[in-house]
């Protein structure tokens, strides 16, 4: 047994640092300085960034302009139409996927294998990737746009739903195919009933992505409020810019605090 | 003796509700998209014809490029957002805690986390990067941001689920707060928060990747401009390079938060905890 105290004041040693911890933190330290040193930082980079005086031109934000309801406002609204849909597409695969790719609800091994290497690829790619490839394919505008939320809400709520399918109570399936159930109706009697309040949770929380998403899809062309930003960013017109972002702050917050109440009642 | 099955619960009305509102949904998204039905029915296959002249992706090409050395930028643009996420977030999450800070301290403070999060990282990099020009710095900066304000929030409730008692002891020796966090605060959240900055560092590397496509340093630029050629071949190669590197940092990263939440041992759902807490949902 390890000795706790020393003889003399009996209070308790301290653990020695290993050598392991010091090699770990010596690693991270190296790493860090190499990285900073790749993306140029130096403390005094902070210094120069809020001392420029290329600030000014954020101010005074022209509310007019901002307001007028065919540069903002329709941007605007098209960003949730794409939203919108790309939950609801997205969301509504996501359903019979995530049966399949969970261990416990997969109809046989083979699906599950080929199934879950897909959507972890898919995941892997960025979402404005995927904009981008499809502005490329289907032409700039919110199709596109629409297209590349969907697949990537599809994948995102995938991998969390069929976390919430992993884990749920297998002993209703157990019953359901012990009478017989054949597999669909076994899992959708059996399996569904449990674990669809996670998913309305996860839809609405994938629905508030999809809003963030949505915001910045238009920065490589492919539609809504993003590509008003992205025409007022090259005509060096900040203050229109900051006026553009203020709202869509706003909008964000009030999004997130209503889903975050809806789904405090739901689970 | 056979038992009458239990009557069925009266859900027709309120689904009726909610289909309608389904439909009224898509129906007015659709009509905004300027979507007509030759447009969606030839979609897949333009999509189909992109994706089948990227095979055989061209990576001898791709290699001469430099666009490794691109995929790393984007990973060491991640690393330093999120040092800089951590670095900040710490101490302020702290004093955002419930069960540690007073109110008129973590009011303002949480407030601040909540707003920093609202912003996502593109729209940073672009008020951002007039001011520093357009570079891997931007990028770095933009997520750095961008994680303070989530780290700090999961922090926050890392230090506000932790066990009272040691904090007590410290202060019945005559310690000061300052003391208390340390020893009594900090040695029982330390590994949780850990494993949410390697999290979030797995979120930032896709991040900074993207942040990429609008001038913030990284693979994003190499995507846009074999795209802009048409050269889908090296497109190919970029994406699969891409996916690669994420997915190696994601399973490295998943590996070392399982060390440091269980020590090793056999964990069901790893990543469970960290998708809970980012959703808000406890199973």
């Amino acid at each position: 047994m390890n000795r706790v105290t020393t003889p003399e004041d009996g209070r308790p040693t301290r653990p020695r640092l290993k050598l392991r911890t010091f090699l770990t933190a010596g690693l991270v330290l190296l790493f860090t300085i190499y990285s900073g040193r790749q993306v140029g930082f130096t403390i005094s980079t902070f210094w120069e960034v809020w001392s420029n005086p290329l600030w000014e031109k954020f101010w005074p934000v022209p509310w007019e302009w901002v307001f007028d309801r065919s540069n903002v406002i329709d941007p605007l609204i098209e960003t949730f139409q794409i939203a919108i849909i790309s939950t609801l597409i997205g969301c509504g695969l996501a359903l019979p996927l995530s049966f399949i790719i969970s261990p416990l609800t997969t109809p046989n091994k083979p699906t599950y294998l080929v199934a879950k290497g897909i959507m972890n690829v898919v995941r892997a790619v960025p979402d404005l990737f995927w904009a981008k490839l499809l502005v490329t394919a289907v032409g700039i505008g919110a199709f596109a746009g629409s297209w590349a939320l969907s697949i990537f809400s599809l994948a995102v709520m995938v991998k969390l739903f069929s976390e919430t399918v992993d884990s749920a109570d297998p002993r209703p399936l157990e019953a359901a195919r012990a009478a017989g159930g054949r597999h669909t109706p076994a899992v959708r009697t059996g399996v569904l009933p449990t674990v669809f309040p996670s998913y309305v949770a996860y839809s609405l929380y994938v629905f508030e992505l999809n809003i963030r998403a949505s915001i910045v899809l238009g920065l490589v062309g492919a539609g809504g409020i993003g590509r008003v930003v992205e025409a007022q960013r090259q005509y060096f017109r900040f203050d229109r810019v900051l006026g553009i972002l203020l709202i869509i702050f706003v909008i964000v917050i009030v999004i997130e605090q209503i889903s975050v109440a809806l789904r405090k009642r739901l689970v | 003796m056979p038992v009458a099955a239990p009557p069925r619960p009266r859900t027709a009305g309120r689904n009726w509700i909610i289909a309608f509102i389904f439909v009224a949904g898509a129906t007015w998204s659709i009509a905004g998209l300027d979507v007509t039905l030759a447009r969606l029915l030839g979609a897949p296959a333009d999509a189909w014809n992109i994706l089948h002249r990227m095979f055989p992706p061209a990576f001898n090409e791709v290699y001469q490029r430099g666009v490794v050395g691109k995929v790393f930028e984007s990973v060491y643009i991640a690393w330093i957002g999120t040092i800089i996420g951590a670095v900040v977030s710490l101490p302020f999450a702290f004093l955002a805690a419930t069960n540690v800070s007073p109110r008129w301290i973590r009011t303002p403070i949480r407030q601040i986390f909540n707003a920093v999060r609202a912003v996502p990282e593109l729209i940073l990099a672009v008020i951002l990067i007039p001011i520093t020009g357009l570079g891997p710095w931007a990028g770095a900066l933009a997520i750095g941001i961008h994680s303070v304000g989530t780290l700090g929030k999961w922090a926050c409730e890392a230090i506000e689920n932790s066990d009272h008692g040691p904090v007590e002891a410290v202060e019945a020796c005559g310690g000061v707060w300052v003391s208390g966090m340390r020893w009594g605060v900090l040695p029982q959240v330390m590994p949780v928060i850990t494993s949410y900055w390697l999290f979030r560092f797995e979120i930032n590397v896709r991040a900074s990747a993207v942040l990429g496509m609008i001038g913030a340093g990284g693979v994003g630029a190499e995507l846009v401009s074999q795209l802009v050629f048409r050269n889908f071949p090296a497109v190919g190669a970029v994406l699969a390079i891409t996916v690669a590197v994420v997915l190696s940092i994601d399973a490295l990263s998943a590996f070392v938060r399982r060390r440091i939440i269980t020590g090793g041992g056999p964990t069901k759902n790893r990543n469970q905890e960290a998708t809970a807490d980012l959703t808000g949902l406890k199973h």
